[in-house]
């Protein structure tokens, strides 16, 4: 069965769905409230459904055929023969997009029908859905696209989105009047556009080289070249393949931080918090930071070539390895402030910029395949987090509301802000557990996942990454198990603040769990995230296994590597000898997984005997350790290494952390006023100077100045003397006289 | 003794052409400086005459003819003008006439 | 073209005259320097061998002409003065321009090759050939200036009417 002609219809749905929700969507939801809102969130939910069943169908197409990529040219685009610039608008079917596509509508579809329980209600219902489906439709032109100028229409797409669904709400102001939604979602943008501006740049190095912006041709050349030992010439002044290979590859790093928000261009994520819950799921946790994954991904030849010819970025250090430390630092560095965060949707957006770290590592570090399982993993795991969190919030909201007034009807996200409660605020909450207990069941599941607790989703596909570095990369190991560690603290606090111990307020013991549009598709979610990894990318369990094999995938096992193989060109070209892909161990390591397990467990544990669980306390509290049963540090003599000598050391750093995170700030306050302050003086500048005084003042207004003054002048010669007028044409038949007679 | 060419003549009429001119800008009576361009016209007859002689042609004396007429025309329109304006002005002082000032 | 004699001391009293109309305040008397003027000028045109212009030069322009002329001056009784020429910015360039206009004049004239037919003209130029060439070649512009005569003197009747009801 041949679906691939069925492929333009995951771009075209989605626009569908867009265009009906914009054009007569709210017309619907206010005609009849309950009704019209089922229909447009059901609508937009079924555009993303038909297009994740439209993906399956391309899978299994492509599994039938030979795993061969397709491309399904839809029609030519930009055509420029002089300049043999030629970029078509097709979608590329290959097993690495069509995973991308998977995840995309899969999630997404998910996360709509869990947006229509959760945005019940909103102002803006349909105008939501509009956006949510042309999100999807910018990602899977992103994703599906068959060259890098399809990708960057997409990439600006997404961002585009972001910023329309961050700033959904963009006429909330807070105590200080400032309208912080639309400051969040400006934020974005402008953070954005500074990675954009790299991908043009890369874009246009691509062209110059490579004459072409399509996937295969680029590659193939790029291969040719570097075999060839050609040069590329930029008018008077040459440089080797691999320096522009470098280059183009950095700038691409340079566009990844921002839309991934690695650093340091990663400060647009905690802010983008203020759009609703299931923008924060769908966009920056699954898809939209994942588009710097995937652009990586996709260009796994480059980061070969890159790797292989040892060229360096400013001289320091190679191109892919400068991706690996970027994504290793952002990992920790953001686990590192997640520790401090109240907020519950704060603590999440950190997790995914240090994830999306994990994620930029592995890709860095050549493997592909770990970075596109923690992706997928990652997705579902995080996905569930959120709209758990997302569920928790509208629990809060509940209880407050039943506390303070009963018969006021379901307010919206976010409308309990502002008015000296704060639903999303974690030391308000605790005791969740028996009053939303499907909740805490799912969020449990999305935490322990997070923290790569075996045999979770999120274990296999970290440690592969953490195997990966162990065996290439000692460095970004380190930084990685650090992270790793960070991660399982974080989430162990957030899950004894929220669903542990007493209630904190009254809002907390009225809260009340979620209708079942809200958490059915939790559960699906948390069933992905708990089965996932086990199905996706069993490693051998043995070295024996391994090589009756023959060190291919086979089987049950490394479902995922065989999948991707036939994408990621990296494989063949090690297989041809061309480069030299580091290579991802196949097989089990116990070590890796033994360390990294007892470190989350650790990590898990420590917090929960750290974080209060009654009062709010600070940082400096007393080490709760010295109540501690001694009988604990006999069943865990590891822990105890832990527990004593590091717990107390972590409260310490814990403490300077919160300075850490006024560093931070200071770092906001940095991007505040230099980019935002910067940009908006220049803004000032050039309406002001510029606009006003330059163009209207001294071009529009001066113009008009100028001709009456000319005219003013000219005035001065019509005396009204006849003689004066007589002077003239004397004047001027002596001036032709002497013009013709001397000089013609 | 010095043969008398063609230029003197056109000398001549070069002088009395200057004249002519200096008459119209210089002079503030309408009626004189009419008069200066009638001498204009008479010395650009001159010219003519003396061309016509020069290439042994009639036209030269024929463009006189005509000069002559059209003069006589513009000299009997351009007095009823002055006349026209003398009565309302009651001066033929052309500094006077200035309301065309802008 | 004659003794160089003659040429001189017409034009000696063609020049004075013109001067004399030029810078007499009295408008009579420039008026009657004109006429001197043209008779000199019709002198000239017959030592050129233009008699029939000369003629009409003598008839048309000092007889008719100047005469209207005069009606005009003693009818408004412009006689009366106006002043001396007042040296202005004005007069300083009309000299200048003039100066221009003749160092023009001057190099073309001193540039031209002076030779001027000495021979005896074989032109035949009395009244009958240019009667002839007059109705032979140039008939339309002859039949046009009738018309411009009687646009003249249609304009001149009424420019002179008082505006009666």
């Amino acid at each position: 069965m041949n679906a691939f002609s069925l492929a333009p219809l995951i771009l075209i749905l989605p626009f569908l769905g867009f265009l009906f929700n914009a054009l007569v969507g709210r017309r619907f939801v206010e005609a009849d409230r309950r009704v019209g809102e089922q229909w447009t969130g059901w609508l937009a939910s079924s555009m993303a459904l038909v297009a994740f069943l439209v993906s399956a169908s391309l899978g299994v197409s492509l599994a039938a055929g030979g795993f061969e990529a397709q491309t399904v040219k839809l029609w030519d685009w930009v055509v420029i023969p002089a300049a043999e610039f030629h970029v078509p608008w097709a979608i590329q079917v290959d097993t690495l997009s069509v995973t991308m596509m998977l995840v995309v509508t899969g999630v997404g579809s998910l996360i709509h029908i869990y947006a229509i329980g959760y945005m019940h209600g909103d102002r803006d219902f349909s105008r939501f859905f509009a956006y949510l489906n042309l999100f999807i439709f910018f990602m899977l032109i992103l994703v599906a696209g068959n060259n890098y100028l399809m990708l960057f229409v997409g990439w600006e797409g997404v961002g585009l989105c972001s910023y329309l669904l961050i700033g959904f709400w963009f006429d909330r102001v807070d105590e200080k009047k400032q309208p912080m939604n639309a400051n969040a979602a400006r934020k974005a943008m402008v953070v954005n556009r500074i990675g954009d501006f790299a991908m043009v740049l890369a874009l246009i190095l691509m062209f110059w080289t490579f004459r072409s912006l399509e996937f295969e041709t680029i590659f193939g050349s790029a291969v040719e070249m570097f075999e060839r030992g050609e040069m590329v010439h930029f008018g008077s002044f040459s440089a080797p393949l691999a320096t522009v290979v470098t280059a183009i590859t950095a700038l691409f790093l340079m566009g990844a931080t921002g839309k991934s928000a690695q650093l340091p261009l990663h400060v647009w994520l905690p802010d983008a918090m203020a759009g609703p819950t299931p923008v924060s799921a769908l966009i920056h946790a699954a898809t939209m930071v994942t588009s710097g994954i995937y652009l990586i991904v996709r260009s796994n030849v480059l980061y070969e070539i890159a790797r292989e010819s040892g060229a360096r970025v400013l001289g320091a250090i190679s191109s892919p390895d400068l991706v690996a430390y970027v994504g290793a630092l952002t990992a920790l560095y953001a686990g590192l402030i997640a520790f401090t965060q109240f907020d519950i949707k704060k603590v999440l957006a950190y997790s995914t910029v240090s994830q999306l770290g994990f994620m930029i590592a592995a890709a860095g570090m050549g493997a592909y395949v770990a970075a596109m399982f923690h992706l997928i993993t990652h997705a579902f795991f995080k996905a569930l987090l959120f709209l758990g969190s997302g569920s928790v919030i509208h629990g809060m909201e509940h209880g407050h509301h039943h506390v303070h007034t009963p018969s006021h009807p379901c307010p919206s996200q976010g409308e309990g802000q502002g008015r000296g409660f704060d639903p999303q605020d974690m030391r308000t909450m605790g005791g969740l557990w028996n009053k939303m207990p499907l909740t805490f069941v799912l969020y449990l599941t999305g935490a322990l996942a997070l923290a790569g607790i075996a045999p979770l989703a999120g274990f296999w596909s970290k440690d592969e990454i953490l195997a990966h570095a162990n065996e290439n990369n000692g460095g970004v190991y380190v930084l990685l198990t650090l992270a790793a560690i960070c991660t399982a603290f974080y989430m162990g606090r957030q899950l004894k603040m929220i669903f542990f111990g007493q209630p904190r307020h009254e809002a907390a013991e009225h809260a009340s769990d979620s209708p079942a549009v809200m958490w059915v598709p939790l559960a699906v979610l948390a069933a992905l995230a708990f089965f996932g990894g086990y199905y996706l990318n069993l490693p051998y369990f043995s070295q024996a296994a391994a090589e009756a094999a023959h060190g291919h995938p086979e089987g049950d096992f490394l479902r995922l590597e065989s999948w991707l193989e036939h994408s990621l060109a990296a494989f063949e070209l090690t297989e041809e000898g061309v480069v030299n892909l580091p290579h991802t161990p196949i097989v089990f390591s116990p070590t890796v997984a033994g360390i990294s397990t007892v470190l989350a467990v650790g990590a898990l544990a420590a917090a929960f005997f750290v974080v209060y669980a009654r009062r709010p306390g600070t940082a400096h509290d007393p080490d709760p350790l010295e109540k501690t049963p001694i009988w604990w540090f006999a069943i865990l003599p590891v822990n105890t290494l832990y527990m004593k000598g590091l717990v107390p050391a972590f409260n310490r750093t814990a403490a300077w952390l919160a300075d850490t995170v006024d560093e931070r700030w200071w770092h906001d306050f940095f991007h505040d006023r230099l980019l935002r302050d910067g940009f908006l003086g220049w803004t000032r500048f050039i309406n002001d100077v510029v606009d006003t005084q330059g163009v209207d003042g001294a071009l529009v207004n001066g113009s008009g100045r100028l001709a009456r003054a000319l005219a003013d002048l000219l005035r001065r010669s019509q005396t009204g003397y006849v003689r004066n007028y007589a002077l003239g044409v004397f004047l001027g038949v002596v001036a032709l006289l002497a013009y013709f007679i001397f000089a013609g | 003794m010095p043969v008398v060419t063609t230029s003197w003549y056109v000398a001549l009429s070069v002088a009395l052409f200057t004249i002519g001119a200096l008459g119209v800008l210089l002079r503030r009576n309408a009626v004189v400086i009419f008069m200066s361009v009638e001498l204009m016209l008479n010395a650009a007859n001159l010219a003519f005459v003396a061309f016509a002689r020069h290439f042994n042609n009639l036209d030269g004396q024929i463009f006189v003819f005509f000069v002559i007429t059209v003069a006589a025309a513009e000299v009997a329109v351009g007095l009823a003008l002055i006349v026209a304006i003398f009565r309302t002005k009651n001066s033929i002082n052309v500094d006077e006439i200035n309301t065309m000032k802008g | 073209m004659g003794n160089p004699i003659l040429f001189i001391i017409l034009a000696t009293i063609a020049l004075a005259s013109a001067l004399g109309m030029l810078l007499n305040r009295n408008a009579v008397h420039s008026a009657l320097f004109l006429i001197l003027n043209m008779v000199t000028l019709a002198v000239l045109y017959l030592v050129l061998n233009a008699p029939f212009i000369a003629m009409v030069q003598i008839t048309v322009y000092a007889g008719a002409i100047m005469v209207l002329f005069l009606f005009v001056i003693m009818l408004l009784g412009a006689e009366r003065t106006s002043g001396p020429i007042r040296p202005g910015w004005q007069m300083y360039l009309t000299l200048l321009l003039t100066a221009v206009l003749l160092a023009t004049f001057g190099a073309v004239l001193l540039g031209a090759d002076g030779e001027g037919t000495a021979v005896a003209p074989t032109l035949d130029a009395s009244p009958t050939a240019i009667g002839l060439t007059l109705f032979e070649s140039y008939v339309f512009p002859f039949e046009v200036t009738s018309i411009l005569l009687l646009a003249a003197m249609v304009g001149v009747v009424v420019l002179r009417m008082r505006r009666k009801g």
